[in-house]
Order: structure tokens, then sequence, then C-alpha cells
């Protein structure tokens, strides 16, 4: 669905810091969303951590980088980093290209996949929210 | 003589004696990674001298490659014709600045400082869990970098401090606005006061700091005067470690990254190689160390306004770094660290620290 | 550059390997020489097939194409003096193969040239060469330019060395001419014919070097002399001591003064120093053959003479003598540096000879050079925004020019005609000669795209 001019896919599952995540089967495909990337500019690094990462949900787990902009990557679930997205190492800008194709992230295997109950999903939800962020961030 | 650019008139003899011979190439980093002779020393030279002929103008074509140079002097080292390039680099952008040809990142920087305490227009530091502004021996003055890019060092070396029972402060720093001078602005008086007042309000004789672009804003600059007439020394924190004992060892294969703004810049090669021995059995040099080192890419603002090529040229430094096999590369400029650990792949396994960071996890794996 | 070319240019090569603006163009006008001329655009190819590409449509649309390396070229091989495509070779820079049982390296003319020496020294194997700008230039730039340098009298020239090549012809063919083997006699020497080239033949796109393994011990003694001529004498006896030494250059006083004022050796400012190496595998055979040379020095009434003794000393005095030509261009704002080469005997003639026209016409000129091979680098110093000098420096450049040739010499050993020496060609070949290289230039490339302009052959 597009929301002011932002595309944000209605089958995708939305984290409050404007991450997305898609199920794949058993594990989990995370990525950044349209309008974080916007905001952010020309994404120049992403980390990648090893796999096999734990990762603790609500807390940070990676750090990403525009010209201008420092974010934190916080973990959406409960769950091991499985895989993550090489080419993001010599191309970052990806992100900016496709954020929900080929600038996807991180691979999650969940301990729990209900936890996905969490966060935002479906038309009603996304746009209340997003309307809210694009108000909070015009004032800044 | 008379000249509408003040880089002319200070330094239109250094130009011409470029004699185009193209050793710079060997050594600059922005060329190495680009292989683009337009932003090599050479490249820019030849520029000049048809602005200083005439046949072109000092404009906006000219910000690519003028406002791109880490002002690392390997060229300049290199010279055999001894033409300074760094120095006549900054004096172009000055003219330029005032011809209204900038990078907007440079704008941004200058326009940011007016209003901000920092580059990157953080609201918030870290407080790194300590107090600030209280009466001590020593002022530990952070540096932008540490403060908002490169918190867990920044953390580590506070805690080695505290390890070796140093009485020293933070205080509420602000940027020390050095670098505006280098990207044809100049330095923040109000910023480079508050720093001063902060500084001598703690008492403190000697200001310990662990970027080595505000140790020489700080050690060099007209603005910062005050600070030295009052006696206060500035020194870098691997002068500083120098003389401890640390009582830890690692036989992982260490090596050093000279930055550029503490070797070749300031002459402290031995210093930092002096505490790495301490605690390093198996220490190597990459083939390119101290006078010679390979600038990791992100100085001069390269990093902010062309992010891209900066961690290009970081990721040539790196593969020094697995030519003589080590596990640990250490350095210490925040800003190296940064850009080196950036540009570090996934599948190259060696990790990047600054100095105090690692020897402070050594002491924490000890306990 | 026409819309249309540009977009079938940005086809070949991809949109971030073509560039015309302005600090592009600017940079790929000039080459170490005094030279220059704008470009209408320049691409980086990375295969042979693109650089074919390239050619094929240059030669239907009769565009000038120049090839070019890391442009440290001293007369102006790689100057785009009719306009047209700068081909820039640099991004084909890999080293495709060391095979040292065959004794050859197969490189991308990209390479700078001390990446091969780094990629052969764990192998105890070097390229004998060395030319002073070896840190910089590329193999392509030393094939197109039989380049020399400090080995010369020994080992010979980068000629010497090239089993074969890859080679883009004017039309967009491309070939290879010569063989893997060590030596080959079959068929015309194409090879040969290319090496040298200048660019203004075909365009190479991979080179078969033959490489040596490398002495591992050197020796290296420096003599000063109160004169020129003892010193002249000095170089031609050499050839009687009964050995060759691997380097035998010779530095001229205000060199020297330069040098000085460049590093902290702190060498006697004396008329002329000679700096000699022999090399070998062990030290008492280099000790040996320097000895031998030091006779010859004491025989010419040498003031001092000395043997280096550390290795930090031996590297300071090549790096030296390496930089000695932008070590002078402190002097003075412009120079023009000469590479005129004659036989051994008359080395000591030349050298004189160029102190006489440096006081004839009033103008400063500094000597250096790769003595061992009688190829003297007599460097001209002047103020380029004085029309008087530059006149004054005209003058003397051809009078040193007639000078070689009458003394059975050569306008360049090393560093090419391009466009510094162009309008002295028929000083040095005859009619049929200047003939003949016309109707090869004329075979290979008769629409004359490739390099344009250069060699003085064009009437």
């Amino acid at each position: 669905m597009e929301i002011e001019g932002y595309n944000m896919p209605d089958d995708l599952y939305y984290e409050e810091n404007h991450f997305w995540v898609k199920e794949e089967g058993d594990l989990l495909i995370m990525g950044m969303d349209d309008f974080a990337q916007a905001l952010a500019g020309e994404i120049v690094y992403v980390q990648l951590p090893d796999d096999g990462k734990r990762l603790k949900l609500g807390k940070k787990f990676a750090k990403i980088e525009s010209g201008k902009w420092l974010g934190k990557v916080y973990a959406p679930v409960n769950g091991e980093l499985v895989g993550v997205n090489e080419e993001l190492e010599t191309n970052p800008g990806l992100i900016n290209d496709d954020c929900y194709g080929k600038g996807w992230m991180y691979k999650i295997r969940p301990d729990d996949k209900g936890e996905l109950e969490n966060l935002m999903k479906g038309r009603e939800a996304v746009e209340k929210w997003l309307l809210a962020e694009i108000e909070k961030y015009a004032e800044e | 003589m008379e000249s509408k650019y003040e880089f002319e008139e200070k330094y239109r003899e250094q130009i011409l004696k470029c004699s185009r011979c193209g050793f710079c190439q060997a050594v600059c980093p922005v060329y190495g990674a680009t292989l683009r002779p337009a932003l090599n020393a050479r490249g820019k030279m030849l520029l000049l001298k048809e602005v200083m002929d005439g046949k072109i103008g000092l404009d906006d074509q000219l910000i690519e490659t003028l406002f791109q140079c880490t002002t690392c002097a390997n060229c300049f080292h290199n010279c055999p014709s001894g033409v300074d390039v760094p120095e006549i680099i900054k004096a172009v952008r000055q003219d330029m600045v005032r011809a209204g040809s900038c990078h907007p990142a440079f704008e941004g920087m200058n326009e940011v400082l007016e209003k901000h305490t920092n580059i990157y227009a953080e609201d918030e530091p870290e407080d790194f869990e300590r107090v600030r502004n209280r009466k001590a021996e020593y002022v530990y003055f952070i540096g932008c970098v540490g403060s908002y890019r490169e918190d867990e060092p920044t953390m580590a070396a506070l805690d080695l401090l505290d390890r070796l029972k140093v009485d020293y402060t933070l205080i509420d720093e602000v940027c020390c606005s050095g670098v505006l001078e280098d990207v044809g602005f100049s330095i923040k008086e109000h910023l480079a006061e508050k720093n001063m007042a902060l500084i001598l309000e703690t008492g403190a004789g000697t200001v310990i700091t662990g970027c080595p672009y505000c140790f020489r804003t700080f050690n060099d600059k007209l603005q910062y005067s005050r600070l030295r007439e009052a006696g206060v020394k500035v020194v870098h924190i691997t002068q500083f470690l120098q003389d401890f004992g640390f009582g830890v060892k690692t036989d992982k294969r260490v090596t050093y990254h000279d930055p550029c703004d503490l070797g070749r810049h300031c002459g402290i090669y031995e210093e930092p190689r002096n505490t790495i021995r301490k605690i390093a059995t198996d220490f190597v040099e990459m083939p390119d160390n101290r006078e010679n080192a390979l600038c990791c890419g992100a100085g001069g603002g390269v990093r902010g306004a062309y992010a891209k090529n900066s961690i290009a040229m970081a990721r040539r430094r790196l593969e020094q770094v697995e030519e003589v096999g080590a596990e640990i590369v250490l350095t210490e400029c925040n800003s190296c660290v940064h850009n080196l650990a950036n540009a570090k792949l996934r599948r190259q396994k060696f990790r990047v620290y600054s100095t105090t960071e690692f020897i402070n996890e050594l002491m924490e794996e000890a306990e | 550059m026409d819309e249309k070319i540009k977009q079938a240019l940005i086809e070949i090569v991809g949109k971030e390997n073509y560039t015309d603006s302005l600090i592009d163009m600017v940079s790929f006008s000039y080459d170490a020489s005094e030279h220059s001329h704008r470009p209408a655009c320049a691409v980086w190819p990375s295969d042979a097939d693109q650089v074919a590409k390239i050619l094929r449509l240059a030669n239907s649309e009769k565009i000038p194409v120049i090839p070019r390396g890391a442009g440290t070229g001293l007369s102006g091989m790689a100057v785009p003096i009719k306009g047209g495509i700068i081909l820039d070779l640099s991004h084909m820079n890999r080293i495709v193969k060391i095979s040292i049982e065959d004794r050859l390296a197969v490189v991308k003319p990209g390479v700078v040239y001390v990446d091969l020496e780094k990629a052969l020294e764990p192998f105890g194997f070097f390229f004998p060469p060395d030319p002073a700008s070896g840190k910089v230039s590329t193999l392509g730039g030393n094939v197109a330019t039989n380049a020399g340098g400090l080995k010369g009298a020994k080992y010979g020239t980068t000629r010497d060395y090239v089993l074969g090549l890859q080679v883009v012809l004017p039309d967009g063919r491309i070939m290879r001419t010569g063989s893997k083997a060590m030596k080959s006699v079959s068929g015309y020497d194409l090879t040969r014919l290319f090496v040298g080239s200048e660019g203004t033949l075909g365009v190479v796109t991979e080179i078969t070097l033959k490489i040596n393994p490398k002495p591992t011990a050197t020796s290296t003694a420096l003599a000063t002399f109160d004169s020129l001529a003892d010193a002249g004498n000095a170089i031609n006896q050499i050839m009687h001591s009964g050995i060759i030494p691997s380097a035998l250059e010779i530095l001229g006083r205000e060199t020297l003064a330069a040098i000085n004022e460049n590093t902290d050796l702190n060498l006697p400012e004396v008329d002329a120093m000679l700096l000699a190496e022999t090399d070998g595998y062990t030290r008492e055979e280099t000790d040996y053959q320097i000895k031998k040379v030091i006779q010859v020095f004491e025989e010419n009434n040498a003031r001092e003479v000395k043997q280096a003794r550390t290795d930090k000393e031996v590297e300071d005095l090549w790096a030296a003598r390496k930089s000695a030509y932008a070590v002078l261009a402190r002097i003075k704002t412009h120079f023009v540096l000469e590479d005129v080469t004659v036989p051994m005997t008359h080395i000591a003639e030349l050298l004189k000879g160029v102190e006489e026209i440096s006081r004839r016409h009033d103008i400063q000129i500094a000597t250096f050079g790769h003595a061992g091979d009688g190829n003297l680098h007599p460097q001209i110093l002047y103020d380029g925004y004085d029309q008087e000098q530059v006149r004054r420096m005209e003058a003397a450049s051809a009078d040193l020019f007639k000078l070689a040739i009458d003394l059975d010499g050569t306008l360049t050993g090393e560093h090419g005609i391009g466009l510094a020496k162009a309008p002295y060609m028929t000083l040095e070949h005859d009619p049929v000669a200047m003939d003949v290289m016309r109707h090869v230039k004329k075979m290979f490339d008769p629409n004359n795209i490739l390099n344009p302009g250069k060699m003085g052959l064009e009437e």
C-alpha cells in the first residue's frame, strides 16, 4: 500500500523502528522500510554480524549508517541470526534502491513465531503509525 | 603579487614547482581507490595551474576533486619537488568558499556547528556513566567521533583510565571545530571558548585526548592559545599511556595502523608502539608504516562527503593487515577505527580496535 | 563529444567508466612533459573486447584515440594533441600469471611496474629494466616507450624482455604476436615493431614478459670528479675493466645541489659524481667487481672514492638518483628533460658539448643520466613565462640534438619521440627510413586515428 508517497507493502510486519519482517518458511527476513531509507539518505554502511549471533527481542544487534545518521537495528523477536545479505557489504545502497527486495538485510530463526503478533500489520495499524511518524519527523 | 585568490598569493611558486612527475600517484589513497587522475595530487595541481593561468574558473566543477582529499600528506612526503599539497588544498578551499563553491557536506557542517555542539547535530551524547565537569588533575577530551559514533572504544578508554586510577574528569565538551579550518571555513570561536572555559574550570593541568585531530587543534591553533598560555598541557592518550604497566599480554599477532593525524602530521610513531609492545609478544609492521602509512580514507572530511570512496580506501589499507596475517589491528584515532571497522569484510576474521579498547579488554578478561 | 558517440561509448564501458567532466579533461590533457591539449572525453575499458569495440567505433567515425597508462611519459606521447578519446588502461591491472619454470610473467597493461616487482620478489625473480618512474608507471607504458632504466647497461631495456603481446589494431581486430617459448623466429618479429611504437600502431592489451632470477648481492660505490672530462673518461674505461656494472649513473653539479635540498644526504657538490652498482650472488663476487670499477675511478683522477656500507646508505643513494629530474624542477618554473644517447666512445665529448651549449645560449642545463649505456639526461631549466628564455631553451634543445647526431648518437635512448622531438626526426633518420615508417603507420592505421600527430610522421 502507499501512504503519503511511501511504499509500505500490506503483507509485511513492521517494527516501530522502521524495520519490516516477513516469513519465509521457518525463518524470518528483515529489512528497512521505505520511510526510513528515504529519511536516512544514502546508506553507506550496514553492520553484518556473524551467523549464530543470539538476538534478544528489543535489543540492538547491529548498526547502520548513512552520510548524516547513525542508526541502531533492534531485534524484532527472540532468536538467532542465521544469514545476512552479503551484497550489502559492497553495495549498501541496495537498501535505498530496493528496500523490500534486493536490499533485504537479515535472516532470523525465531524462537517463537508467535512473537510476530507484537509487530504491526495490516492497513489500519500501519497507516495510523506511519502518519504519526511522518508528523513527528516533520517537526524536527 | 596581486591576485584575486589567496591560495595563489601564498602558494603560486609551489604550485609551479609541480613537475608532473606523478610520483604522488603511487601513494595517494584517493587515486589508489578510484584510479582517477583528476583526484590525485598531480591532477589537483594541474587544475590550479590552469586556474592561475586564467584558463578555467574556481567554481563548482572543481568541488569533486578539491574537496576530496584526506589531507594525509603522503603526496607531500613523497614529492621530489616539495609541493605541500594539503596546505595548498586547505587554502584553495577557503577561496572556493569565499567564491560560493563548496561541497554541501561541509557547508552543512559549518551550519551545524553554529547551532549544535557537535558535527553530527546530535542532541545528547552517551553519558558514559560518568560525572562531568568536576575538579580533577586531568581532563579527558573525547572528540565528536568518539562521543557519537564510536562509543564502545570511548567507554573502554575510560574504563582503562579508571583501572589505572587516573584522576580525570569528562567535561560537557563541544566540537573542537578544528576540522572547519581545513574544509574552507574557520574554527568557531564560541565553541573554542566553551571548551577552554570548561577545561580551566576543572583546574586540570593536562588534557588527555584520544582524538589526534583535537590534539593538533588544541596544540596548534590560535583560537586555543589561551589554554596554552594558562600552562595547560595537551597530550594524546598514547603519549600518556607510555609510562604505565598493564600486567597483561596477548599472544595474538598484532599490527598497528599509524593515523595520519598522529603520524605524518605530528611525528608520533614510537609512543603507540612502545605501549603495544608491552602487551603484544607477536607484533608485526604492515608494509607501509610510520611516515609511509597508507591513509584509512576518513580524514579531511572525506568520510562525510565521499563515504563510498572513503570506505574503499579503508578496504585497501585492510588488505595490508591480511598480508601480514595479523589477527588484531590497533590504532589510536576514532576516525580510523570507525572507517576501518566499517570497511572490514565479513570474511576477514581480524578485529579492529583502538589500542586502549584492546588493553582494557585484556585487563577485563584477566579479572 | 557528439551525443551519439558518447552514448555508444557508454554502452561499451558503462556509465561509470566514461567521463567528459572538466576535472578529468584537464588532468588527461597532460603527461609529464610540457605539452598539453584537451581531449574530448575519456574511457576506462576493462578488457581487450571493450578496447576493440572502442577502436572500431573511433575508426569508423574518424575520432582520435590516445592510449594512456600512468601518464608519466616525458615526451608527450599520451597528450591528446588532436583531441579525441583518452583510453585509460589503468583498470586493466591484473597480473594474469607468473611461471617461474617458463621464466615468464603475463600481465595486463595497467599493472604498475613496482607491483610486478613485488609479486616476483618471493620467487627471487625480477623484471630488470627498473625505470626511475617504476613506482607509478605501468607496464603498458613501459612497452610503448621501450622503457630503459638504471640497469640498462647490463640488462638491456624493456624490448629485450617482451616475449609476446596481445594487440588491438586501429580497426578493432585483435591479434597476438610472439611466443611463450623463450625464443622464436617464426614469421616477422611483430612484437619488436610494437615495442616502442608509442601507441601509434596498436593498443597493447596483454604482455608476456621474460623474467630473470634476481641477483641477491650488490655492491655500491661512488666517486667524485673535479672535471666532467675525467668522469667521461672513467665511464668510457669501465668497458676495459672486464666487468659490466649493473648500474653506472652520472650526476652533475646542479643535480647534486638539488638533491641535497630534498634530502639529508649531504652529497659533495662537485662537477661530476659517478654512482656504480655491481651485482651477483655472493658478496665476494660483487666486491671483486666493484674493486675493478673503483680502480678505473682512481685511474681517472677521482677526488674521492667511497663504497656504500649499509643497506640504508645504498637505498638512499638510489632513491635520490631516481628523484633527480623532479627535484631539479624546484629550480625554475619549467624544464625540458632530454635523453640523448651516444656510443660510449663519445660520452666525454657529449658531456663537454652540453656544457658548451649551456654557456653559448646562457641557459641552465643540469646533467645526470645512465652513463653505463651512453644515455645522458640533460635537463634544461628555464622560466616558461619569459619568452626570451623559451626561445633560448628551444635553440639549446636543437643544438643538443644536432650534437648527439653528430656524435653518431640518437635523439632519444628511452623517453621516445612523442611530440617533444618530432621536429628533429629527419636529423636522425634518412628520407627512405622516414618514408618506410610513414608507410608502416599508414598500413596499420589508414585513417590515422591512433595517437595521431606523434613521432613526426605527419607531413
